[in-house]
């Protein structure tokens, strides 16, 4: 699953054009937007914001290792190095105010420029930055970037986060046009899709030690012989050493397991027999 | 770039972190004019990249990155319990390299760091000062290659060679280089140096295909090996770790047969066996996410120190020294 998180509703239209997104009514919170394989937000503006979001998200307990979020929006180029609309993957996010630095694992291949991003609190024009009242380390700057990050990284690895920035314009910027920053992401959106498709298969190719018949079969016996919870862990913990041990599908346990016992000491006897089995090298 | 299933990664050290004060060492220059194309990365402090939470350890490994930090006091370390001392007195250890360039399976660097990333400190003269200091007034055993291989690393920042030429002549002082590289061409031009111990770590061709990524098969190394004996250097075998995986006895067997038709064992400077054992906590972790190898699913016991190796160790170590003593007399075998 890729989650998306963009500050404006114009930055996530192209994303939500591209994957046909469907509105999802029953979050309160935020405009958030649905796919077959990817949820959207859109948080409003600030790092506080976006971390808010971010953390909504990803904290349904549902994304695992095989889940990836981004952050889509444009930024503040500080120096003239690449054309406005260039998409950017920030390697580097520093926040403003507390001076902290936050950094992906950048460890697939991807058609984007690499940089560093300035999170602030305040829109930073160039007029501040050349009269020294801001002082800028990084190519970029946002106002999202650190706070999503952080909050990601309370529940992801570093590489299933990532931050995207199309640059929208060099600090000077007097007014946001809607239309313009739509059509940026828009002309990103192939090298975006290009990069999310490869971050979706990198983040799922881990195969699990259990097959769903196997799962079942460890949930059945737990069921049956009424093992406690840490029987169970048990269970799985001395089925997944047998696998890796013997290379073999788990045995067939049903002239263990007859029927479901009535008293514990039962599930005690027959839980010993599968211990005693699953253990022997 | 390596393809795999629908993704391509990026080649290892695609991207270089370096702490700013590292920037001005000479090591660090010589670092990136080696990596060109990587891209470089400014950090406050290596921690920051290095010791970040939830970090995925073997996705890492997938596209390792390294970091280039200026270390601080301590320098050397007192060597743990864990590890054969080989006699000397004032065993230390040095990292000036964190983590490896190879992929084990059985690898403990995997529970004892957050990343895969390979950390290089390049104040590598504060290392030799600390040593200079301590030598003058005792004996010093210094393990130099720890936490990492460093004669792998030797095309990535040459401290073999450095620690070689250091060592070089003075009292009071020695170290072994340990690894299992084949690399012995990067320090091959060095006149033997009495107070070096070459020392190839071996394993059995079915252990080193199956559960040592990147490392090179056990032929090269014994070639390595054989080339540094004929060369004059004290050479070490170190025969670990043993591995339990079917037929041991007769695979570890055939295996010494193996290594002393290649080395001569009448010129080999001394020997360990060591079983697959591992700090409680970090087998404890390591486990939890290693769901793709064999070696931490046997039933292991946990000693009183908290170290974990095999229920059967003794009777596994027994037997490892029954077979090498065939080959080196036992005042030459440490284990």
């Amino acid at each position: 699953m890729i989650y998306v998180v963009t500050a404006l509703p114009w930055e996530a239209r192209p994303v939500i054009e591209r994957y046909n997104l469907k509105r999802d009514d029953n979050c309160k919170f935020f405009p958030m937007f649905k796919g077959s394989n990817m949820c959207l937000i859109v948080s409003g503006i600030g790092k506080m914001a976006s971390a808010i979001a971010a953390a909504y998200l990803l904290s349904g307990g549902n994304a695992g290792q095989d889940a990836a979020i981004v952050n889509i929006g444009v930024c503040g180029a500080v120096k003239q190095q690449y054309p406005i609309g260039t998409p950017v993957l920030i390697h580097k996010i520093t926040d403003h105010e507390t001076g902290r630095d936050y950094y992906s694992d950048i460890l697939l291949e991807h058609p984007f420029a690499e940089g560093s991003v300035e999170t602030h609190n305040q829109i930073v024009r160039r007029e501040y930055i050349d009269s020294g009242q801001s002082r800028v380390c990084t190519d970029f700057v946002d106002m999202e970037a650190s706070g999503f990050f952080q909050a990601a990284s309370r529940f992801l690895s570093p590489h299933q986060i990532y931050v995207i920035k199309i640059i929208g314009d060099y600090l000077e910027v007097e007014e946001y046009d809607k239309n313009k920053i739509t059509g940026l992401i828009a002309r990103a959106m192939d090298d975006i899709h290009g990069f999310l498709e490869h971050v979706e298969r990198y983040c799922r190719h881990d195969e699990p030690v259990f097959s769903d018949a196997e799962q079942q079969q460890l949930e059945d016996i737990k069921k049956r012989l009424r093992l406690t919870v840490t029987q169970g862990h048990q269970l799985a913990k001395l089925a997944a050493k047998y696998k890796l041990r013997t290379g073999k599908p788990l045995p067939d346990f049903s002239d263990i397991i007859v029927d479901e016992v009535k008293v514990k000491a039962e599930g005690r006897k027959a839980f010993e027999e599968i211990r005693r089995i699953l253990a022997a090298e | 770039m390596r393809r795999s299933e629908g993704y391509s990664l990026l080649n290892r050290f695609s991207h270089i972190y370096i702490e700013q004060k590292a920037l001005s060492y000479p090591v660090t220059d010589r670092i990136l004019k080696r990596f060109p194309r990587s891209v470089k990365v400014v950090v406050q402090h290596y921690k920051d990249v290095f010791n970040r939470t939830h970090q995925d350890f073997r996705r890492q490994k997938d596209s390792p990155k390294l970091i280039l930090a200026v270390k601080q006091e301590p320098f050397l370390y007192q060597g743990p319990e864990i590890c054969e001392d080989f006699g000397n007195k004032n065993f230390y250890y040095a990292s000036c390299v964190l983590n490896c360039l190879y992929d084990c399976d059985y690898c403990y660097l995997q529970g004892l760091y957050a990343s895969a990333n390979i950390v290089i400190f390049v104040n590598i003269e504060d290392f030799f000062e600390d040593v200079q200091k301590r030598i003058e007034y005792e004996n010093l055993y210094l393990c130099i290659s720890y936490d990492t291989d460093l004669l792998a690393l030797e095309g990535v920042v040459p401290y073999a060679s450095k620690w070689i030429e250091f060592a070089g002549g003075k009292q009071n002082f020695n170290i072994e280089l340990r690894t299992r590289s084949a690399n012995y061409g990067a320090v091959k031009r060095f006149t033997p140096a009495e107070q070096v111990v070459l020392a190839w770590s071996l394993s059995p061709n079915e252990v080193a295909r199956r559960y040592e990524k990147l490392a090179p098969p056990l032929e090269t190394r014994l070639k390595a090996a054989k080339t540094a004996v004929e060369d004059g250097w004290k050479v070490r075998l170190c025969f670990e770790p043993i591995l339990k995986i079917q037929n041991w006895q007769e695979i570890y067997s055939a295996f010494l047969k193996n290594v002393f038709e290649i080395i001569p064992a009448d010129r080999i400077f001394d020997a360990n066996i060591g079983l697959f054992r591992m700090n409680r906590e970090q087998f404890k972790r390591i486990s939890r996410f290693r769901t793709d190898t064999d070696v931490f699913a046997y039933s292991m016991v946990c000693s009183g120190e908290g170290i974990m190796s095999y229920a059967e160790g003794e009777r596994m170590k027994d037997f490892m020294h029954r077979q090498l003593i065939r080959y080196l007399p036992g005042e030459k075998i440490y284990s």
